[in-house]
Formats: C-alpha cells, structure tokens, sequence
C-alpha cells in the first residue's frame, strides 16, 4: 500500500470537492426550469381538480376557454366544471409534520364549496397523507361556509360521531388515525376562508 | 468475460435475500409498483456508476480517506439522480421524497465499493455494480406487485381486480399497504428461495 | 412546549424509524443477535443523531435553504443551495462521528469502551442520515424541536433493536422450518413488531 503525505489527501479532498460541488452546480441550474414548470404544471392541475375536472397528466386544457384569470395573487376565477362561474382561492396550513396546502373552489357568492383539492409535504403514509385521497377531499363538495343564521363556521373536519352543534352542510369526517392532520386541515379552511 | 460471472447478484447471491444488504431505506417505497421501479433503476445507475467511478481512481485514493471520497462520489451520482426525477418525473419524486436521498446510505453500494471496486478493474466493477442493483431491484419490484395487487387492487395504478369481485364482498387487503406488510413479505420470499436452494442441492 | 413533546412521542412509537420507514435496518439485523451489544448500538445511534441533527438543522437554516443566506447581505436572498444539502448533511455526519471517536478516545474512556466500536459503523448507518433528511422535510420550527425529534428517534431506534434482540436471544431455542431460520425468520419479526407498535397509532 503506497503512503500518502497530508498535503496530498487534503489537496485530493479539496480537488474532489469542488469539482462536484462545480458539476452538480451546472446541471442544477440547467435543469432549473424544467424542475419549475413541473410545479407550476402541478399547480394548475390542483386547481383544475378542485373546479371539478378530471384530472389529465398529459393534456394542458385550454385555460382560455374556461375563463381562467388571475384575479389576485393565488385567487383565481375560473369556470368550474358544473358550468357556473367559481373562484378558486390557495389555503395553506400545518400538518403532523409540515405544510399542507390546498386549492378550495367556491361558489361566486362565496357560500358554497364547490370542490378542493390538498397536498401535503410529508404527512405519514396511509394516515395523513390521505388528506389527497378523493374519498377526502370528495366530502366537500356541496358544503356551506355560514350555517344556517348566516354565520361563518366554515366547513368542520370533526371525527365522526362528535358532530357536536354543527349541521351536516356545515362538516365533513375526519380521517381516522390521523388526527393532528385533520386538525390541520380544519384550521387550514377556518383560516383560509375567514376573510374570503 | 463471461456474462454468467456476474449474474450471481440476481438469484443466489441476491443482496438483500442473502446479504442482507441495503433494506435500510428502499422498501418504504414497495406500497406501489412504480415508485418502485423508479427507485430500483436508481439505484442501479447509482451503484453502477459509482462503482466504475470509484474503480477508475481507486489508486489515487489514499486509504486514511477512502470512506469519506467513497461517500462523496456515491452522493455525487445520489443528487444527480434525484435532479434528473424531480425534473422529469417530478410525480413519482414526489412520492419517493427522501428515500433518494437515503441511497447514499444504502448498504449495497458502500459495500460493493467497499468489497469489489476498490480491488478491480473498471469494467469489471461496472458490471458488478449494474447487476446488484438489478438484484436489489428485482426484490423491490416483486415486493411492489404484491403490495400493490393485494393492497389497492392495482397494478401500475391501474385497477386489474374486477369489479365484480368487489361486489360479491372481496375486500382490498388495507394491511398489505401499511409498512410491517413489506418485511413480513421479504422474509416470505427468503423461505420460498432457501427451501427450493435446498431441494436444489 | 406541547408540540415538542408530541414530536418526542410520535417519533418514538408512530413514526418509528425502523419500523415505519425501515431505517437503519442493515445494523439492525446485523448486530442484533444479543441485548447488550444491540442496546450498545442503540445509545450510540441515540447519541450521535441528537447532535447531528440539531447540527444540520442550523446549516440547512442558515446555509442551504432556498433565501437562507440572506443574513449576508440583499444579493443572497435568492440562492439556494438545497441541491448541496446530502453532500454537506453526509459530510457533517462523517466528520462528527469521526470527532465525536477523537474525543470520547482521550477523555470519556470508559463510554468510550462501551460505544467505540459502533461508531464507524454509523457514519453510513441509513438512520443518521435518515433523521437529518426527514429533519429537512419537516421543516421544523426551531432547533429545539428538531432536537426533540432527533432524540425521539433514537429513542425509538434503541427500542426497537433491544426489543429485537431480545426475541432474537429466545429465538436460538426454538423449532423454526429450517429455510426460514436466520434472516427469514428476522424480517417476519420485524414485520410482526411493526404491527404491534402500530397500535400505538391511536395515541
């Protein structure tokens, strides 16, 4: 086995350090816009889930055609798929373990939930993460903000059977076993439409 | 050459059958099918060409610090990986999140370097690196299928049981999706291979 | 302060590094086959994530992180250098251990004598780096409750192997089909342990 002097294997660590951190800086940077388009697809395609479009990876849907506009940052109005008008508004939150986000469709008048869509950084498998789950999310179609003196609550996400005063247009079940998520989400949508 | 040489890694020499090597990270990522081929193709790129990488320097590599060059290049190939998914498969890098980045750590290919690239030559060391990661990713991808059939009633996430059976009461298997399910599975498949091995010998 | 201890005590049980996301299974297996070498390496698993994670928690914060350089000055703000983050979590991890080794050697001999001999072995242990990876992914608040994660893990890393050990020590006794014996037999464990803890779920 050859000796190596000191000077050698930090000049060889050193060499062997920047031309990695050189090369992984170029690709990187080179594959930067491909890597923020994929978000910005994946934005759209939480939005268009949550008007109430079947979701299509391939197709890019003629936003035009559907009256899509910026109406603020992260506010949109776009014609849902039931064929009235709605407003699509970003929600975000805190799960178990980090963000949770979401887009909510409403109703013009902004009492009614339309559909919604949620996503989630890193929620535990099979518990948590099942907020982006159709079976979830498809509970909040319909679902009202005000209650029935015209009141905002927004829409509850309580465990079933501890509906407490709420109506059924007013709630939807939580997913059992993940708890704080749930709670998440609650908060997300209290916070999130409060002053929408 | 021949190819044979190198096919131990795939049946009897299997790395996570035999070896028990590199289970750490990847099983986590066999509840569906395609995360998991997408994880087995990555780590055969990376353990192939870390190999080679590690075998064409590896008499400029003082041994005081070859642990430490050895974690350098793995992570080198590690992050390129997870550049090139998060910019062409961005869904499924979604869903592996940091099991990508736990290749690093996955015993296979420290090993590999370890026990074969420091002491061969370039192509030989290739090959070895390549067939490993083919081994570890066939265990990945039986594992997947099963997981996948018994748990959602999918493969490739599309559904192949028939609608009729639902309605006459069969239900999907919700444990086979849980974690504990994975291992309980690779031991299974170690007991199918050791008893027929045996009947071989 | 609530949320600190729900960190600790989800990252113990539910979110337990072995048996929900598999990690640091290959020392797992390998060095489980008797309790006291098994909880050896279980404390020295502890020790070295509780200062590892912390530490790279404050480099991602304050280095890495898309707009962490920011306290250098308005032209920083937008670098991100988060596609650095394995190399330099990797980097820490190794060099650490390495000190960590230096300086228990000289002036803790005795710990040393009992934890010595796992540390190389945990520079590549897949739950050192796992925990400072999920630690990013997490986005903790602040470096207290990514250290109360990292010590939870551990914790429940050492839990999980002496529990693991100590069926391993009884399993020498019993009639397993012999092409299950060894590994086999461990996974199925493993698997059926999982399966317990997951009960704690509910909590």
């Amino acid at each position: 086995m050859k000796n190596f002097s000191n000077r050698y294997i930090f000049l060889y660590v050193s060499g062997l350090v920047l031309l990695i951190a050189v090369t992984l800086t170029l690709v990187s940077l080179g594959l930067k816009p491909r890597r923020e388009a994929n978000v910005e697809r994946e934005k759209m395609r939480q939005i268009l889930k949550a008007a109430g479009y079947e979701s299509n990876k391939d197709e890019v849907p003629n936003l035009s055609a559907l009256e899509f506009q910026e109406l603020a940052p992260e506010h949109y109005s776009i014609r849902c798929a039931d064929g009235s008008l709605g407003e699509v508004v970003r929600v975000q939150g805190k799960g178990l373990w980090g963000p949770i986000w979401g887009y909510v469709a409403l109703s013009s008048d902004r009492t009614t939930i339309k559909g919604v869509a949620f996503s989630h950084k890193s929620e535990t498998p099979g518990l948590g993460a099942k907020i982006t789950d159709d079976t979830f999310a498809k509970q909040f179609a319909g679902k009202k903000l005000y209650d029935a003196d015209g009141l905002f609550v927004s829409v509850r996400v309580t465990p079933k059977g501890k509906e407490g005063q709420l109506s059924k247009e007013n709630r939807v079940d939580a997913i059992s076993g993940a708890t704080i998520t749930s709670r998440g989400v609650d908060k997300m949508l209290y916070d999130g439409l409060k002053e929408k | 050459m021949s190819l044979k040489k190198y096919l131990g890694p795939l049946s009897s020499d299997n790395p996570i059958l035999v070896q028990t090597l590199g289970v750490c990270s990847a099983l986590a990522v066999t509840a569906q099918l395609k995360p998991a081929l997408v994880m087995a193709l990555s780590v055969t790129v990376v353990c192939a060409f870390s190999n080679l990488i590690i075998s064409l320097i590896r008499n400029t590599i003082p041994p005081r610090i070859r642990i430490i060059v050895q974690l350098l290049i793995v992570s080198f190939w590690v992050i390129l990986v997870d550049q090139v998914l998060q910019a062409y498969v961005y869904e499924i890098s979604k869903l592996l999140s940091v099991f990508v980045g736990l290749i690093i750590t996955n015993c296979i290919i420290m090993g590999r370097l370890e026990a074969f690239a420091l002491s061969h030559k370039p192509w030989p060391s290739f090959m070895d690196g390549l067939m490993n990661g083919l081994g570890y990713g066939l265990v990945l991808i039986v594992v997947a299928f099963f997981r996948e059939l018994l748990g959602s009633g999918t493969l490739w996430n599309i559904p192949v049981v028939p609608h009729a059976w639902y309605e006459a009461g069969y239900l999907n298997n919700g444990l086979m999706i849980l974690p504990p399910m994975a291992l309980i599975l690779v031991g299974t498949i170690i007991w199918i291979k050791n008893s027929k091995t045996r009947r071989a010998k | 302060m609530r949320e600190i201890v729900d960190i600790f005590v989800r990252s113990v049980f539910i979110d337990n590094m072995v048996f929900a996301y598999f990690l640091g299974m290959c020392s797992y297996l390998a060095v489980s086959k008797n309790v006291k070498t098994a909880a050896g390496l279980g404390f020295a698993v502890c020790f070295v994530l509780a200062v590892t994670v912390p530490i790279n928690y404050l480099i991602d914060k304050y280095l890495l992180q898309p707009g962490a350089l920011s306290w250098l000055g308005r032209g920083f703000a937008n670098v991100d250098l988060s596609y650095l983050s394995l190399v330099v979590f990797i980097a820490v991890i190794a060099g650490i251990v390495q000190l960590l080794e230096m300086v228990m050697e000289r002036h803790l001999p005795a710990l040393y004598a009992a934890l010595g001999i796992f540390l190389p072995l945990i520079a590549v242990n897949c739950a050192i780096l796992g925990g400072s990876l999920f630690m990013q992914e997490r986005n903790f608040p602040t470096v207290i409750h990514s250290f109360s994660y990292a010590i939870g893990s551990g914790i429940g890393w050492l839990l999980a192997i002496v529990a693991f050990a100590a069926i391993r020590e009884r399993l020498k006794y019993s009639k397993i089909p012999e092409p299950l014996q060894g590994n086999g037999i461990a996974y199925i464990i493993t698997g059926l342990l999982g399966m317990g803890f997951m009960a704690f779920l509910g909590i």
